[in-house]
């Protein structure tokens, strides 16, 4: 009971927080509202006030608000998916990025941007979001696939050939990317670019919608398996004898994650490190206790990655700084803590 | 309450089991004893229903075993492993409440408390409760894994079951008794344990009945008095031994050499 309450008491003050660093981020931002506030643009553009200046209009909603949206799906679903799959996996180090689905999902969006192309604009906006999306998606799960087939065995993981098979599949990507670039147009080649980099900057409230649903429906599934994670940790065996259907578990726990990996990659390029920082901070809070760490990390992965998306757009501000500089910058030093605390530990 | 006819069990080639029947009456402490690689562990596996390829059916209450919801299954049997994990972050209370899992969905309620405090009392492992698991000594976590075990069974139904393989490894000798004892009484409130046991004279004093193994096959299977012979005991394990009564149960004692 006490602990319940104490994770709704979290929950709470990490949503507070999370509104609060909203409302700074649409107050952030080149341009100038002159006698008007953000704030004011906001309401009045909620109460369909007609007074409001069309470009006024735009930059509340359909730049800033649609951004912070953003923001949040984006990094909530990055960080559930790196903690979901640090629990399947049973290791800190277990993420998108780490693993190589990232690079798969961007792999066959690129893919599909390049050689999709000729036939793109024949299509309806909705299905050319698909395209690149379904694209993403069937990247990640196969590389999802191939990591779990290579790293584990018998319900243990090889933790040194899961990252290496990320290392391996990244590294097939980069190479296949890298021609992609060679041989693609102009227009192209910004896509890609922006892919490789990752920017929330193409925010668009019908991308929007569509991370709303596939966030919905991944966290329907996910967010109540934090006791099947914990039971994890005893052996696959074990959490079979406390009623757990290991196998079912582990094919949801695949789908998903490849499922918010691949509309991440297709919607806002590669992001990297959220999944790896979110509950590595979680942790040292919680331990390792996946009912605490799995709903709190949807809340403080949106709460970083809003807070990073909002730096990357002041720090150098009338320009933007790609935000895949910052997530890395805080990222990396975290991944070197958990291997040298890895290495006490072996 | 369970069933199980010519167990089979190869592994590339290797038959680790080979034909063994096992059948335990309900209220029954079933201790299996024999050398090492004799296929203790593996039988306690296929009666789990751990090893999933083979045809070996093994009815639990009347049932095939992998007919039961498995939900439904671990509220009626629970199993205690040999190799338990040894890094699980956690603190030591939240290891044994992931026994209570299969009766609550998002927050424990009070019985699945009860259940969680008086299985540490009886391993005594109460004062540990807030230390962090990773941090206990060898039989400590075994303690702890076994107070998990005993409260996932720790309800209203009638005739459960336990396997335990080799619950006494790493255990001084006042908690060999003590978890003996829980298993015991947990036998006569009409429950059943199947228990693999490396000592035994501790084998002899608890258990009602002995599965002796060699070589993936029963060699003797009875009472503890039809058992524990000279003859039988040193056939398995190729060593010389003699057999007492002991001087106050007058239960065969056994001292080897």
């Amino acid at each position: 009971m006490k602990a319940q309450s104490k994770l709704y008491f979290y929950l709470i003050i990490s949503a507070v927080l999370l509104v609060i660093i909203a409302v700074l981020s649409l107050n952030t931002g080149v341009y100038d509202f002159g006698e008007n506030s953000p704030f004011r643009a906001l309401w009045q553009f909620i109460k369909g006030d007609p007074h409001l200046s069309l470009s006024d209009k735009y930059v509340i909603w359909d730049v800033r608000a649609a951004r912070i949206i953003m923001a949040i799906l984006v990094g909530s679903m990055l960080s559930v998916s790196g903690t979901s799959l640090q629990g399947l996996f049973k290791n800190p180090l277990a993420t998108g990025d780490l693993i190589g689905l990232t690079s798969g999902a961007t792999l066959l969006a690129a893919i599909a941007i390049v050689l999709g192309g000729h036939f793109k604009e024949y299509l309806p906006e909705a299905v050319q979001f698909s395209l690149v999306g379904i694209a993403a998606f069937i990247g990640s799960f196969l590389s999802m696939m191939l990591v779990y087939r290579i790293s584990t065995s018998g319900g243990k993981t090889n933790v040194v050939m899961m990252l290496l098979t990320g290392v391996a599949i990244t590294a097939i990507g980069f190479s296949i990317t890298g021609f992609l670039i060679y041989i693609s147009k102009d227009e192209q080649l910004r896509d890609l670019t922006f892919w490789n980099l990752g920017s929330l900057a193409a925010a668009t409230w019908t991308k929007n919608i569509i991370l709303a649903i596939v966030t919905i429906i991944a966290y329907i599934i996910l967010l109540p398996k934090g006791k099947a994670l914990n039971a994890m940790m005893l052996g696959e065996k074990d959490a079979q004898h406390l009623g757990i259907n290991v196998e079912r578990l582990k094919k949801q726990i695949i789908i998903i994650v490849a499922l918010m990996v691949g509309s991440c990659v297709a919607f806002s390029g590669t992001i990297g490190f959220v999944g790896l920082i979110v509950p590595y901070i979680l942790r040292l809070l919680f331990k390792s206790n996946y009912a605490f760490i799995l709903p709190l990390s949807a809340m403080c992965g949106s709460i970083l990655l809003l807070t990073a998306d909002t730096f990357s757009r002041s720090i150098v501000a009338p320009s933007e700084l790609p935000i895949g500089i910052l997530t890395a910058l805080m990222g990396g030093p975290i991944f070197i803590a958990i291997l040298v605390k890895f290495k006490k530990s072996l | 309450m369970i069933k199980a006819h010519q167990i089979n069990y190869k592994h590339k080639e290797f038959r680790i089991l080979d034909g063994v029947d096992v059948s335990l009456e309900y209220g029954e402490f079933l201790a299996i004893v024999g050398p090492n690689g004799a296929g203790k562990s593996s039988l306690l596996s296929v009666l789990a229903d751990e090893v999933k390829s083979g045809n070996n059916k093994v009815l639990f209450k009347d049932k095939p075993i992998r007919e039961w919801n498995i939900r439904e299954l671990s509220k009626h049997k629970a199993k205690f492993s040999q190799h338990n994990s040894n890094d699980i972050p956690l603190e030591v209370k939240d290891v044994i409440m992931m026994g209570r899992y299969p009766y609550f969905d998002a927050q424990p309620g009070k019985e699945d408390l009860e259940a969680m405090n008086n299985m540490m009392y009886e391993t005594d492992i109460f004062h540990l409760k807030e230390r962090e698991y990773n941090t206990l000594s060898g039989g400590e976590k075994q303690r702890v894994h076994l107070s998990r075990v005993m409260a996932q069974l720790e309800n209203n139904i009638t005739h459960k079951l336990v396997f335990l393989d080799e619950p006494l490894n790493n255990l001084d000798i006042k908690h060999q008794y003590k978890a003996l004892e829980i298993i015991k009484n947990f036998t006569k409130k009409a429950n059943s344990a199947i228990v693999v046991l490396h000592d035994l004279n501790l084998a002899a004093q608890f258990a009602d009945k002995i599965l002796l193994m060699k070589s993936g096959q029963v060699s003797a299977y009875g009472t503890p008095q039809e058992v524990f012979t000279e003859e039988n005991i040193s056939n398995a394990y190729n060593f010389p031994c003699t057999i007492c009564g002991h001087p106050i149960t007058n239960n065969p004692m056994i001292i080897f050499g």
